[in-house]
Parts: structure tokens; sequence; C-alpha cells
């Protein structure tokens, strides 16, 4: 390659930009459509049940807030409020969850989220606010060391 | 390796580690990178990936988002693209002096900060979801926003900043 190549002959620059941008349009279009799929597969019905567990990562024992009745839509939030008492802050990424019934993150502890499907447990990738809860699905509250390398629930 | 070339890889360290501690309120925007890739350039590929290594070395173990071993060795790992891009791209544009076409010489630089991004992103994001237990394809739509956003912050700051910066560089360090 010279630089005559690139820099004289202009439609390599828009090749090259235009190879950008459908990757970009890709990667976004794939987004929205994995969204939107997701979405659709989780709102069947008006109501809907959902299992959730709380470890409190401090020795007290699990909760489980089994078949646990929800608007179809509703986020793992929504879910939570609905089972334990919540104190979360709001952010342009999303809800960070404080404390649940109480147990605040602390020493390096922070509440992080899994969901239960056929890979096995399934590390939170979104804020609570952000994740829609599916019908019969299980999602488990974790107050675990997070810069330790987080452990799926046992 | 000479001492002018371990300092300047300090020195680019530094900058690097501070602009990214400056810009943890962005998510996925960054300096670092146009660093790394401006090391590279300067200094040759090997020069440019140790940069992208050490940067990571020290930002990835204080990272304030948070510290998984596995990632943080792929990152570090991924990171060195840059370096080597900007290596390549010295020798394919020989002696071209870049005080001339500039603007096409700008845009030409922001497809090679975006097309990199994209490959550091996708290493990062199996990477991921090797660690996480998440499908690998989930894991790169799920992360596509933030690859995105990534890609076309870098396509932006390697368009309006590489040329100018490897230009005054040039001046100071002759590389």
């Amino acid at each position: 390659m010279t630089e005559k190549t690139f820099l004289i002959n202009k439609w390599v620059l828009v090749a090259l930009v235009a190879l950008c941008w459908a990757l970009a349009a890709s990667f976004m279009t794939g987004y929205y459509y994995y969204e939107y799929s997701d979405l659709s597969s989780k709102v069947k019905e008006s109501i809907i049940t959902a299992n959730l567990g709380v470890n409190y990562g401090n020795g007290s024992a699990i909760r489980w807030f089994n078949e646990t009745k929800i608007n179809a839509g509703s986020t793992l939030l929504d879910l939570t409020k609905l089972t334990a008492s919540v104190n979360y802050t709001g952010s342009l990424s999303g809800a960070s969850v404080n404390a649940i019934d109480g147990v605040r993150s602390s020493d390096g502890k922070y509440w992080l989220w899994w969901s239960y499907s056929s890979y096995g447990w399934t590390f939170g990738q979104v804020a609570c606010d952000r994740y829609v809860v599916g019908e019969n699905e299980t999602v488990f509250w974790y107050r675990e060391v997070y810069s330790a390398n987080p452990q799926p629930p046992s | 390796m000479n001492t002018v070339k371990i300092a300047v890889i300090a020195t680019f360290c530094a900058l690097s580690i501070g602009t990214d501690y400056a810009l943890i309120g962005l998510p996925n925007v960054k300096l670092m990178d146009l660093i790394v890739f401006v090391g590279g350039f300067l200094f040759g590929p090997v020069v440019g990936s140790s940069i992208g290594i050490f940067s990571w070395l020290i930002y990835g173990s204080m990272n304030p988002s948070g510290f998984e071993p596995r990632i943080w060795v792929a990152t570090m790992l991924a990171e060195t693209v840059y370096g080597i891009t900007g290596g390549l791209l010295r020798k394919a544009l020989g002696s071209t002096g870049l005080g001339s076409q500039q603007f096409r010489l700008s845009v030409f630089f922001a497809t090679m900060g975006f097309l990199p991004t994209v490959l550091f992103d996708l290493t990062t994001n199996i990477v991921y979801a090797s660690v996480y237990n998440t499908p690998v394809v989930v894991a790169i739509l799920v992360g596509a926003p933030f690859a995105v956003l990534h890609e076309g912050s870098n396509f932006l700051i390697f368009g309006v900043l590489s040329v100018p910066t490897i230009v005054a560089l040039r001046k100071v360090v002759k590389g």
C-alpha cells in the first residue's frame, strides 16, 4: 500500500467510512432485534410469575420469593420492590441498588444480580431497572465481592 | 530499547492512565487508545503495544469499574491492537508529510480508530461472555450500544486529534 492508493483515491476513504457505518449500524440493528425478541417473549401474558432469591452475603439465610405474581413487562427492580425494601440510586446508566432489606453494600460487597437460564447462572449485564423479568424466570440478588471475580449463586 | 523510548513509554503510559481516570464519568470514551496509537505511529508497534499493555496493567488493576483477572489480561492484550495499527500505518504512509492532505489523512485515521476498536470490543465481549457464562452472541448484542459508543468516539477522537498530535510530537521527539 502506498500513500497514493488511499490518499489520492477518495473512494478508498469513502469505502472505509461506509464500512465503519455499516459495522455500527449492524451492531445496533442486532441489539434492537435482540431486545425486541427478548421483550416480546417475556410479555405474552398480562400477569406472569417469577422467582426471586436474595443472598444477603452476611451469613443470614437466603430468602426465596417463589412464584411471585407481577405485571408482564415489570423489571427486576419492580419485582424486588414487591418482595423486599430496596434502597437504590438512579443514574443515566440505570438504577444501582444500595441496600435490600436494610443490608447495605459495604466491605467491598455489592448487590449484584444473576439470572438462571438453560446456560446456568448468568451475570446481570444491565441495571436492574432496565431488565424485564420473563415468565417463570428465576433471578437472584447476591451481595458479594465484585472486585475479586463475582461467583454465581451456588 | 534506548532510554528515550523507555522515557516515552513511561510518559505516554502516565498520560493514558491519567486521561482514563479523568474521563471515568464518560463510559467508553477515552484518550488511551489514541495515545497508544500515536506511540505506535511514532516509535513502532513494539513501543506502541508496550504503552497499551503497561497502561492497562496499572489502570486495570485499579479500575473503578471493578477487577476481573481474565478480562484484565484480555484488555491488556487487546489494547496492543492500537499500537500495532499505529506502527503498521507508519510503515504504510512512509515519508508522507502529515501537514499536506490533512483532511483526507484525518478521515483515514478516523477509520483507523474505528476498525481496531471493533476488534478490541469483540475480543473483550467474547472474554466477558466466557467469564460470566453468557452466550457470546448475547454478550456482543447486549454490549452493542457501549461498543458503538466506544467505536464512534474513537472515530471522532482519532479523526480530530491524531494528525495534530503526531505532527506536534514529531517536532519534539524524532520518532
